[in-house]
C-alpha cells in the first residue's frame, strides 16, 4: 500500500505534522522509536507553551499520545535507517526490516543528546551514566551525582535531581553558565546543587560492586567518580560520584536522510522557508533537525503544521 | 512472565507499558523509585542503573528495546 504522508518521528513537531495531516484526511503513517521527542526528558514542568500555566513533560507527551490516538493514522514504533525516492514515491526503510511507501514524507526526526566523548562515558552508559534524568533520577536516590552542563538543561536536570539525592554538581566547561536566569534563581535556592564552572571533562572512572549474595549474578561496574580539570590552574580533580548526568546538548537525527536533503555544518537540514521542503521534492522538514537558532516546543510545533501543509498542497498535485 | 522495572516519571517506561498493554500481553509492574529492594534487585540481574528494565521469563532486556522484546514474547510487528 502507498501511504499519502509519512511522517518521521513523533516528537512536537511530527505530532503537530500529524494533527493538520489528519484534518486533510490523508492516508498517514507515523514511524518513530518514542513518542514525544525531548519533551519526554523534559526535567521540570513546561511554563513556556501556550494555554498551560505550567504543564510536565510527562502530562504534555499524554496528551499527545491521546490526540494521535484520537485522529486517523497509524502509529509504528520503528527507527528510520534510510529514505530513498526511486520514482514519484518514497521508500522509507525501518530497523525492523520494513519497507514502506509514499507520496509525500515530513521529517520531524528531533535531535540526540550530544555525547560527551571522554574516557568512561560509553563503558558505563547505563551504569551510572545517563542522558534522561527525569528517567533515571529516582535510581539515584541518595546518592551524590553530577551533572555536566551549565545551560537550561543542566540546571533543570539539576533541580529535578536534588529532590532525590543529597548532592548535585553542576560542571560547566565556561567560565559562566548558560542557563537563563529563572533557573539560576532557582538553583541558588537549593542548597545541595553546587556549581562548578571552568571545569573540563576528563574521564568518568568506576568499579565492580563488592559480591553479596543479592548480586551474586551481577557482573555490574558502576560509576565510582567523574574527573575534571580546573581550566583556572590546570589541575585535575575527583569527584565521587554515583551517577553522572550528561546535559551538553543536542544533535540532529539526521544521519538517515543523507543526500535526500542538504545538511548545513551542524548536519542540520536546510530547507526552503515558504513551505520547509527540503531540496527533494515532496520531502518536507519540521522542528529540532531543521537549521535553526532557537529550539522551541512552540517552534516545533509551528514548523510541524507549515510542512503538513505543505506536504498537502504537494499530494494534491500528484494525485 | 514479564516484569517491567520502571519509575513514574519514565515516558519511555510508559510507552513500553502501553505496547504490551496493545499487544494483550500481562505484565507486572514495579516502581523502583519507591521500592528500595526491588531497585537492588534490578541492578543486580541487569547490571543496570538506568530504567526501563524487562524480565522476560528470565531474560533481560534493557531500555525499550523493541526488537529483542518482539522476539521474545513472539509479537509479530
Amino acid at each position: 500500500m502507498i501511504y499519502d504522508l509519512i511522517i518521521i518521528g513523533a516528537g512536537p513537531a511530527g505530532i503537530s505534522a500529524a494533527i493538520y495531516a489528519a484534518r486533510q484526511k490523508l492516508n498517514i503513517l507515523m514511524l518513530s522509536k518514542d513518542i514525544g521527542g525531548q519533551v519526554a526528558k523534559k526535567a521540570v514542568d513546561i511554563e513556556n507553551y501556550p494555554g498551560f500555566d505550567k504543564i510536565s513533560g510527562l502530562e504534555l507527551v499524554n496528551l499527545y499520545k491521546k490526540q494521535l490516538e484520537a485522529n486517523d493514522l497509524e502509529v509504528t514504533l520503528d527507527e528510520v535507517l534510510s529514505i530513498e525516492k526511486p520514482d514519484k514515491y518514497f521508500l522509507v526503510k525501518t530497523t525492523s526490516g520494513k519497507t514502506y511507501e509514499s507520496i509525500s514524507v515530513v521529517v520531524t526526526s528531533g535531535a540526540e543528546s550530544r555525547l560527551l566523548n571522554v574516557p568512561g562515558e560509553e563503558e558505563f552508559s547505563g551504569k551510572g551514566v545517563s542522558y534522561c534524568s527525569l528517567c533515571d533520577g529516582p535510581v539515584f536516590k541518595n546518592k551524590i551525582v553530577a551533572v555536566v552542563g551549565g545551560g537550561n538543561n543542566g540546571f533543570e536536570s539539576a533541580l529535578f535531581l536534588s529532590n532525590y539525592v543529597p548532592k548535585v554538581y553542576v560542571l560547566e566547561y565556561g567560565a559562566t553558565v548558560n542557563a537563563d536566569k529563572e533557573n539560576q534563581e532557582l538553583v541558588a535556592k537549593h542548597k545541595n546543587i553546587e556549581i562548578i564552572t571552568n571545569a573540563k571533562v576528563v574521564r568518568i572512572e568506576g568499579k565492580a560492586k563488592p559480591r553479596t549474595e543479592a548480586t551474586a549474578s551481577s557482573t555490574g561496574v558502576f560509576v565510582e567518580s567523574i574527573i575534571y580539570e580546573d581550566l583556572t590552574t590546570g589541575e585535575e580533580k575527583t569527584l565521587e560520584v554515583k551517577g553522572v548526568f550528561v546535559e551538553i546538548g543536542y544533535l540532529p537525527s539526521t544521519s538517515f536522510v543523507k543526500d535526500m536533503a542538504q545538511l548545513n555544518d551542524k548536519q542540520e537540514i536546510m530547507f526552503d522557508h515558504k513551505n520547509l521542503e527540503t531540496k527533494t521534492p515532496g520531502l518536507f522538514s519540521a522542528g529540532d533537525c531543521n537549521v535553526s537558532k532557537y529550539k522551541q516546543i512552540v517552534m516545533a510545533s509551528g514548523e510541524g503544521a507549515k510542512a503538513a501543509l505543505s506536504a498537502y498542497e504537494y499530494i494534491k498535485k500528484q494525485l | 512472565m514479564v516484569k517491567i522495572y520502571s519509575t513514574p516519571t519514565c515516558v519511555y517506561c510508559n510507552t513500553l507499558k502501553e505496547y504490551l498493554g496493545k499487544k494483550n500481553i500481562p505484565y507486572q509492574d514495579i516502581d523502583v523509585a519507591s521500592n528500595e529492594k526491588e531497585l537492588e534487585h534490578m541492578v543486580a540481574i541487569s547490571g543496570q542503573m538506568g530504567v526501563p528494565v524487562v524480565d522476560i521469563d528470565g531474560d533481560i532486556v534493557i531500555g525499550f528495546d523493541k526488537e529483542k522484546i518482539d522476539q521474545l514474547l513472539k509479537i509479530n510487528p
